[in-house]
């Protein structure tokens, strides 16, 4: 059994079967950070996870996608227009964030229903960019 | 002697300088855009100016903006730092024409240097050995097409303004060419504003060793030795050292030597660096290297060189820009040990190394024997969206090679920063790389061996961590839910819960 000792603002000491090992941790429920030795863990209630990709399915409706900015960024180029057909893989529009290109890229074959964005427009990690269905 | 210095930089590196002024007796004026209002370098300064909206090109790149900064608070001259407008010719020479000291080589100098094909041509008649390659006359898709046939496959096609990797594509065949091209161009023109770019050879498997020069206004030209920033990821430099492994006491004399008649050809004065490809490839004794570019500017990892030679070049560098004869003469600067410098980004491996933006909930800094911590943020920081996001450099000093290696590695797991994803688990895995604790590295190890690096899944809670998360959540009683402000912070600021609940996949 764990007894665990707080030894300051977010720290504590887990004694475990005599190993030690200190945790920080921050953050609010739901969303919790902590590290230990070199690793970083996080822990988010289920909907509020971020995947690394960009896209999100609609609901009870697979085939359709929300594209949006995975970070505030600024909108370099929009490279499809509305009614288009694009592959998995397409890139459909171009940010910058922090001096890099972030390519937002088409999640599988769909067609474009709406775009959202213009180019030069800083746009918003909420904010759907381009629709596909 | 330079008596208010305004340093046209934000983060690590103008807490750097601003130390430097307290040592020397300087005044020191910070400057910052909306975001950084609060930034540990404006609160550290002894005076600071607002110089305008957060995006760059509005503030920490903006000309005009810190010309009427300099002009308000009375300052006698400007450090520019990195990155920014370090090596933009026109600001220095602006600075130079209001009677501004700039803290760096003269203008000329950095609009020679900057352009590869002009800083090429020099190497090339001061005798130094440079890597086929050419500035393309016609910038048009066609016309560097055109080039990149004429220099043959693999090329590189990068910014012909600009350093640091912004803007450079590798191309392997022809078809890949054109893509290459328009991207290059416009992450050049976003970069520097200049979308000309260069093509060159690509040399395979090479290490990158850089030469650190100083030069003063009474004829000295010396060398601190070499870094070696083969770990690098898309250009841009992970983990830097010195000594390198490669190279030989014969190799050094050679390759310092290059690199001081490169800083007498160009007429050089203050810090400087010369960046190297060695092709080691024909083995010890055989090495070839090859004149990359100059870097007209203080270098992100100066500190490896400070602290293998014991001196310190930001204050020699506000004492040369002063018109005083450089500090220190070539017999007694001597290399010394062993340094490795690891660059801390708000960046998340496990996506793609996406910038990561948000405040840090908690920031702490190990303290420990022979390690050295530049930072720019302390624990409540916001990391902007605007920046680079470099947090901190960790610096370890030991006798050897796998000594400091192994300090530096055991600093990293003694680091923790909360609140935003930094690439520590990823610095921690190249650290303790077979490949990189024997040395065998070179340039594209990153991206050979990244994937398996980078580390894809997030790791799996172990009980001792799930145990101290409880602890966590019990000792704070009930949370405020995510859109209600935080009532705990000290600073009142956006609310971080509410920037959070808005990302979404």
């Amino acid at each position: 059994m764990a007894t665990v000792t707080q030894i300051g603002s977010g720290v504590f000491r887990v004694d475990d079967e005599g190993r030690q090992a200190v945790v920080y941790v921050a953050g609010a429920a739901g969303d919790m950070w902590a590290f230990c030795d070199g690793v970083i863990y996080r822990e988010r209630e289920r909907g509020e996870q971020r995947m690394s990709g960009t896209a999100k399915a609609r609901r009870g409706d697979p085939a359709s996608y929300q594209m949006a900015a995975p970070m505030p960024a600024t909108v370099v180029r929009v490279l499809v227009s509305t009614g288009q057909s694009v592959r998995k893989g397409d890139t459909l529009v171009l940010l910058e964030a922090m001096k890099m290109e972030l390519p937002i890229r088409a999640p599988a074959d769909a067609v474009v229903k709406a775009i959202n964005c213009r180019e030069g427009e800083l746009v918003q990690p909420d904010m759907t960019l381009v629709d596909l269905a | 002697m330079i008596t208010r210095l305004l340093i046209a930089n934000r983060g690590e590196i103008a807490l750097r300088i601003i130390r430097a002024c307290s040592e020397l007796g300087v005044e020191s004026v910070a400057v910052y855009s909306d975001p950084d209002a609060r930034a540990p370098h404006v609160n550290a300064a002894d005076r600071s100016v607002h110089i305008g909206p957060p995006p760059a090109v509005d503030s920490y790149l903006s000309t005009t903006r810190l010309l009427d900064a300099v002009r308000a608070s009375g300052a006698d001259a400007v450090h520019p730092g990195y990155g920014f407008l370090s090596e933009n010719g026109a600001f220095a020479e602006a600075c130079e024409k209001a009677g501004i000291v700039f803290v760096g080589p003269p203008s000329a100098v950095i609009t020679q240097m900057g352009s590869k094909i002009a800083a090429r041509r020099l190497m090339q008649a001061a005798g130094v050995p440079i890597v086929p390659g050419e500035t393309p006359q016609d910038q048009s898709d066609a016309g560097v097409l055109a080039a990149l046939d004429r220099v043959g496959f693999p090329a590189l096609v990068k910014a012909s303004a600009g350093g640091g990797g912004k803007g450079m594509r590798r191309v392997d065949e022809q078809s890949q060419a054109l893509e290459a091209i328009q991207a290059a161009r416009r992450e050049a023109d976003s970069a520097f504003g200049d979308g000309s770019l260069y093509v060159e050879r690509l040399i395979e498997r090479p290490r990158h060793v850089e030469v650190q020069v100083f030069a003063d206004n009474h004829d000295h030209v010396v060398h601190l030795f070499e870094r070696e920033c083969s770990v690098q990821r898309r250009h841009q430099k992970v983990i830097e050292e010195s000594p390198s492994l490669v190279v030989t006491p014969r190799l050094r004399s050679r390759i310092t030597e290059a690199a001081v008649q490169a800083a007498r050809a160009c007429g050089y004065r203050n810090a400087g660096t010369i960046e190297f490809l060695v092709d080691v490839s024909a083995g010890r004794g055989a090495e070839r290297f090859y004149f990359l570019e100059m870097n007209t500017r203080l270098q992100v990892e100066h500190p490896v060189t400070e602290q293998i030679t014991g001196l310190d070049l930001v204050r020699a560098q506000i004492l040369v820009a002063s018109g005083e004869p450089l500090p220190w003469q070539s017999p007694w600067i001597t290399q010394r040990g062993h340094a490795i410098e690891a660059r801390v980004y708000a960046e998340d491996p496990s996506s793609g190394f996406l910038p990561q933006a948000g405040r840090l909930l908690l920031y702490r800094e190990p303290r420990m024997p022979g390690i050295r911590i530049d930072s720019g943020v302390e624990e409540g920081s916001d990391v902007p969206v605007h920046y680079d996001p470099l947090l901190a450099k960790v610096i370890a000093t030991a006798a050897t090679r796998d000594e400091a290696t192994t300090r530096l590695i055991c600093a990293l797991r003694a680091f923790p920063i909360l609140g935003v994803q930094t690439n520590i688990p990823f610095l921690l895995r190249i650290l303790e790389h077979p490949r990189f604790r024997s040395g065998e590295i070179d340039t594209g190890f990153l991206d050979n061996e990244g994937a398996s690096i980078a580390g894809t899944a997030p790791p799996q809670i172990p009980a001792a961590v799930r145990a101290a998360i409880d602890a966590a959540a019990t000792a704070h009683g009930p949370r405020p839910t995510s859109h209600e402000p935080r009532a705990t912070d000290h600073k009142p600021r956006q609310d971080p819960w509410e920037v959070l609940a808005s990302w979404r996949p």
